[in-house]
This record gives structure tokens, C-alpha cells and sequence, in this order.
């Protein structure tokens, strides 16, 4: 077997028994599903709650009933302003000449209950006018003058699914490919030097060079690992869960093969090149928690452009930015999910990007490995 | 003496702005256990460092079985085996597979690996723990492995840095006892020390070093010379040299 091979035998078997990165994979695939779970709870309580509406007068012919099919429930208050500040969520006095509402717009379930009370009441007026219309013998679309015929070329609801898959899944993709090997690879490198095993490393034949691609290697296979798993764990978890509380409001989220090749590529990608440059900055340390400190602005690094999706959803830029790493993952990925299609120049010049990377993370890495320096250090 | 196994020649070395070595030569030769003596930070550390190829020398030349350090390192690194004080460990790992583990990287082909690795377990008695983690072994049971680490691929040339300055009384007798025994097995023991009673002990040569420069070398007997023992002559050479 070659040294390389040796090494990362090796260093497969060591993190295979190291609870901290076993915990940081198990923690990585079971954070997403709970965390999701959370959120559909929330997101099902908030659309199958009933609020209340405190009011006084007389409420008129039929709108009480739209009020009840809403999730609104009526009870009569003397005074529906001060009401609204806590005993119920919205306050609504009937007048003759109309309504006056009352809510406190710092309280989420009053700006729930507003939305709710303004649909049925946008509805009521609409239908009372039409009504009118129609007994005068006027046809009622009259108020519509310009009738839209919306036609969407894709499931809105899957549209809605890709949207949210197009932050996650890059999101996830970036950070786990980061954190999920970040204690192997200190392990391996700093913590080298800090049980004093490194001098009697070096001694050995075996050329530096395949040490290190060795420790890369097999630290990139844990990235790779955690990253797919919590991915998979997400997948399953979004395809389990209801969101909203209603029949049918589950995301669809089926993963098109081409985009789930190009994660796998990118993932790769990001795994090796995360793989270099947390094992060079273990390097430059001295033990296992300056390793940490040094690596901590990658976390920073890596969360900017894996959020800018979020922030700028239709960020529709020039080839150009696919030349800066990590931001080109995620625009990639972007585009694999949402338009199930890649342009074969973005892919190409991101590929390009992230091996370069890696090549130069692995050559920091190995001028930092071969230094004598290292063992002075020590 | 016969060709040398280890030859140092007029070697110098500088660490970051400190001349650490200035000149030093000295020849060591297979079956004899040679001594390498001085104060702390004279230098005995940073001439073993540049004989392993774990160091450059900035000047002279260092030779092992007429590998040049320079030309061939890793042909020097399979011919030498290095025992220091700090037996540093790979703790997940049992004492059986941080041995294979050197053994592998050390050139050892997968036909003979287990019966060097057993051997080796063998000569040093450690068969009731070499399948325990290294995390859960003494420091007397963690210096073993680091002495069958560096032995396992029998390389003829063996250097120890201070191997005894961690251990305890029985623990030390036991890697003094080896040195002799790797000594009887024709190999050349280089070793390393400031515990002036072990080298006077064990060594058939010695050099003394301070302040990175030879200040005697020779037979143990000639050295000692007129004086009580080696303590004496060591600090009277020492004294004479500052």
C-alpha cells in the first residue's frame, strides 16, 4: 500500500473512534430534520389558530359567519380598544357609517387577525357591491374592467419548494462541509504537535507530500460524509413534514439528478478544498484550540455567500462571479434546483475556481508541513 | 575504527537568530554505544534533529552509512530509528497499530508486517497490552511503543534523546538494558544524555558539547582521564570552554 493509502487507513480509523466528530455528523444530521419539525409546528399552529375579535354594535347581516369560516372568533367587549391592547387579538366597534379596527401591531397575533379581519372584509364589500349591481340591473364585472387570467408554467407549489431548497441545500452543503471534518482536521494536524507525535512522523521515509494528501484525503471524506448526510436527513425531513397544517401543503422537494450531480461534484469540491485549508491552519497552531481560533473566521467566510441567496433571491450575475469560490457554489447550486438547468460555462469556471483553491490551500499546507520551522515550534 | 556509521562533519546550524551549532564532527560506528553529552541547550538535540533529517544543515556534512543527509534523507530515514523523551502517541489507536502504523511508513511490506510487528511486540515484552489503546497505557508502556516504533523496521543505526528523563527507576533500567542489548546486535546506538552516570555506564565513546562546539571527544576512559569520574571531567572541561 502506498503511503497515502496508509495514512488515510490511519486516519480513517482514528476519526471513526473520535466521539467529537462522530457527535459533530450525528448532531449535523439530526439538527435539520429538528429544527424543520419546528418550523412546521409553528407555521401549523399559526394557520389553524382561531383569534379573537372583541367588538361592540350591531355586526352586519352574514358577516359574522365569514368571520367564524376565518378563524376569527367574535365576543362582545364594552370598550374594543382597550381590548385590543390585551384581552383579545383585534377590536372592531360597527357604526352605522362603518368600522373603526383596532390592533397593536407589536403583537404578532393582532397582525394575523388584521390580515384575516381586511381579506373577509375586502370580500363582504365586494359581494355587497355586486349584489347592489345586480339588482340595478348592472352586470358587476363592470368593476372589474381589466380581468387578469394568471397562468403559471410551473407549480407555484413546487416553485415555492425549490425556493426554499435553493437556500438550504447550498446553505447546508457550505457549512457542513466545513464544520463536519473541522475537528478531524485540526486532530490531524495541530493535534499532532500537541501529543508529540509529529517529530516521529516526520522521521519516517514516507514522503511528506503523500502524508499530507493522506490527512486531506481522509478528512475530506468526513466533510463529504457529514455534508450528504445532513443533506439526505434534510431531504427526508422536508419530505415528511407538513408545513401549514392543511392537506396539500407539504413541499414537494424532489432533488432533479442533475442537480443532485452537481451537488455531489460541488460537494467533493468544497470538501477538499475545506479539507486544505483547515489542515494548513491546524498546522500553524500549536494545539487543538488555537486550531479552533484560527479557523473561526472561516465560519464567517463561508455563511456570507452561502446567505446571499436569501437576501438577494434574484442575483443574476455575470460570469465574472462565478470566479470567487464558495459564492460560486452556491449560485451554481441556485441554478440546478430553481431552473433544473446549469450553463456548462458557470459550472466550468466554478470548477475551475475551487480546484484552484484547493491546489493553494494544499500548497500552503504542504510549504507549512515542510518547514522546519514546524518542529522548532514544537 | 571501522567505517562509521554516523558521520558528522564540521556541522553548523542556526535556529530563527541563534547559532546553535558551530562546527561540530564527531564519528560514531555500528556495535558501540556512543554519547552524545552536554549542559542543556549545548546542542545535543539540534545535532540528533540534523542527523535524522529532520533539520538542514546550514554548513558541514552529515553521513549515515554513507548516505549523505542532504542528497538522500529518505534513505537516511530508513536507516535510522529515533527514541526521544517525548513518546508521544496516537492515543485512539492500540499500541499494536501505532507500531504497524510506523512499520507500514517505515517501508515494511504487508507480507513480513505482522510477524516485525509481533517480533517486536515480543522482544519487548509487551504482549499483555498491545492490543490496548494507547490512551489507556503507563508512561513506562507509551515509552515501549515509542522504542518499538522506531525500531520496528530494524533500521542499523538507533538515537536516544534523553529516553530516560520521563521514567521511572524501573522503566529506565529497561531502555539502558535495550541500548546494550541493540549494541550486542551490531547496531550503532547514539545516545543522548546529561545523566552523566548512564553514559559513563554504558558509552565506549563520548563527545562532550557546550555552546555548540566539540570540547572533547574520545574514548568514555580517555575523557574521564586524570578525574574521579565523568562528572568531573565533564565539568571541568565545561568550565574550561565557557
Amino acid at each position: 500500500m502506498s503511503s497515502v493509502g496508509i495514512v488515510f487507513r490511519k486516519e480513517i480509523r482514528e476519526i471513526l473512534r473520535d466521539r467529537r466528530t462522530l457527535i459533530a455528523i450525528a448532531l449535523a444530521v439530526l439538527a435539520t430534520p429538528t429544527v424543520l419539525f419546528v418550523i412546521s409546528q409553528v407555521s401549523t399552529r399559526t394557520a389553524t389558530q382561531t383569534y379573537t375579535v372583541g367588538y361592540s354594535g350591531d355586526i352586519p347581516a352574514g358577516l359574522d359567519v365569514l368571520f367564524g369560516a376565518t378563524g376569527l372568533r367574535l365576543e362582545r367587549v364594552d370598550d374594543p380598544a382597550a381590548a385590543a391592547k390585551r384581552q383579545v387579538d383585534i377590536g372592531i366597534v360597527f357604526t352605522p357609517a362603518g368600522i373603526d379596527e383596532y390592533y397593536d401591531p407589536t403583537r404578532q397575533s393582532a397582525q394575523i387577525a388584521d390580515i384575516r379581519v381586511q381579506t373577509i372584509l375586502a370580500k363582504y364589500d365586494a359581494a355587497k357591491i355586486a349584489a347592489s349591481l345586480q339588482q340595478k340591473g348592472v352586470d358587476p364585472s363592470i368593476l372589474n374592467p381589466l380581468p387578469v387570467n394568471v397562468h403559471p408554467l410551473s407549480s407555484p407549489v413546487k416553485a415555492a419548494g425549490n425556493s426554499f431548497l435553493s437556500f438550504f441545500l447550498p446553505y447546508i452543503l457550505i457549512t457542513m462541509s466545513l464544520t463536519g471534518g473541522l475537528s478531524a482536521a485540526l486532530d490531524t494536524s495541530a493535534g499532532e504537535r500537541e501529543r508529540r507525535t509529529l517529530e516521529s512522523l516526520l522521521l519516517t521515509p514516507a514522503p511528506r507530500s503523500h502524508v499530507l494528501v493522506g490527512k486531506i484525503l481522509a478528512v475530506s471524506v468526513i466533510s463529504l460524509t457529514a455534508a450528504l448526510a445532513a443533506i439526505a436527513s434534510m431531504l427526508v425531513a422536508l419530505s415528511q413534514i407538513q408545513f401549514g397544517g392543511r392537506e396539500g401543503s407539504a413541499f414537494p422537494v424532489d432533488l432533479s439528478p442533475l442537480a443532485a450531480i452537481v451537488m455531489i461534484w460541488l460537494a467533493v469540491l468544497l470538501a477538499a478544498s475545506f479539507s486544505s485549508v483547515t489542515i494548513a491552519l491546524g498546522t500553524l497552531a500549536r494545539n487543538f484550540r488555537q486550531g479552533q481560533a484560527y479557523a473561526t473566521p472561516l465560519y464567517f467566510i463561508t455563511i456570507f455567500p452561502a446567505s446571499i441567496v436569501l437576501f438577494i433571491p434574484d442575483f443574476n450575475p455575470s460570469l465574472a462571479y462565478y470566479l470567487i469560490p464558495i459564492l460560486n457554489a452556491v449560485l451554481v447550486l441556485r441554478d440546478a434546483i430553481v431552473h433544473s438547468a446549469v450553463a456548462w460555462s458557470s459550472l466550468i469556471v466554478t470548477s475551475a475556481s475551487l480546484l484552484l483553491l484547493g491546489a493553494l490551500c494544499f500548497y500552503a499546507a504542504l510549504r507549512l508541513f515542510t518547514r522546519e520551522a514546524l518542529l522548532i515550534r514544537s | 575504527m571501522t567505517d562509521p556509521a554516523v558521520k558528522v562533519d564540521r556541522l553548523e546550524k542556526t535556529l530563527q537568530t541563534n547559532k546553535v551549532l558551530r562546527g561540530i564532527s564527531f564519528e560514531a560506528a555500528a556495535g558501540e554505544i556512543f554519547g552524545l553529552l552536554g549542559p542543556n541547550g549545548a546542542g545535543k538535540t539540534t545535532t540528533l534533529r540534523v542527523i535524522c533529517t529532520l533539520l538542514a544543515p546550514d554548513a558541514g556534512s552529515v553521513g549515515v552509512l554513507g548516505h549523505d543527509t542532504r542528497m538522500a534523507p529518505q534513505e537516511v530515514r530508513r536507516r535510522v530509528g529515533v527514541v526521544t523523551a517525548e513518546f508521544g502517541v496516537y492515543p485512539r489507536l492500540t499500541a499494536r497499530e501505532n507500531i504497524a502504523y510506523f512499520a507500514e511508513l517505515s517501508g515494511v511490506m504487508d507480507g513480513e508486517l505482522n510477524r516485525k510487528v509481533d517480533a517486536v511486540i515480543e522482544r519487548l515484552d509487551m504482549s499483555s497490552f498491545a492490543r490496548q489503546r494507547a490512551e489507556s497505557l503507563s508512561s513506562g508502556q507509551k515509552q515501549k511503543v515509542a522504542i518499538a516504533r522506531a525500531i520496528v523496521h530494524d533500521p542499523p543505526v538507533l538515537m536516544f534523546d534523553e529516553p530516560t528523563s520521563n521514567l521511572d527507576v524501573l522503566a529506565s533500567r529497561e531502555i539502558r538494558e535495550f541500548m546494550v542489548e541493540s549494541k550486542g546486535r551490531g547496531k550503532c546506538v547514539i545516545f543522548s544524555t546529561h545523566v552523566l552516570h548512564d553514559a559513563e555506564r554504558l558509552c565506549d565513546r563520548i563527545t562532550i558539547i557546550h555552546q555548540g562546539r566539540v570540547v572533547a571527544n574520545g574514548k568514555t576512559e580517555e575523557v574521564r582521564g586524570k578525574y574521579r569520574d565523568l562528572e568531573d571531567a565533564f565539568l571541568s572541561l565545561v568550565e574550561a570552554a565557557t
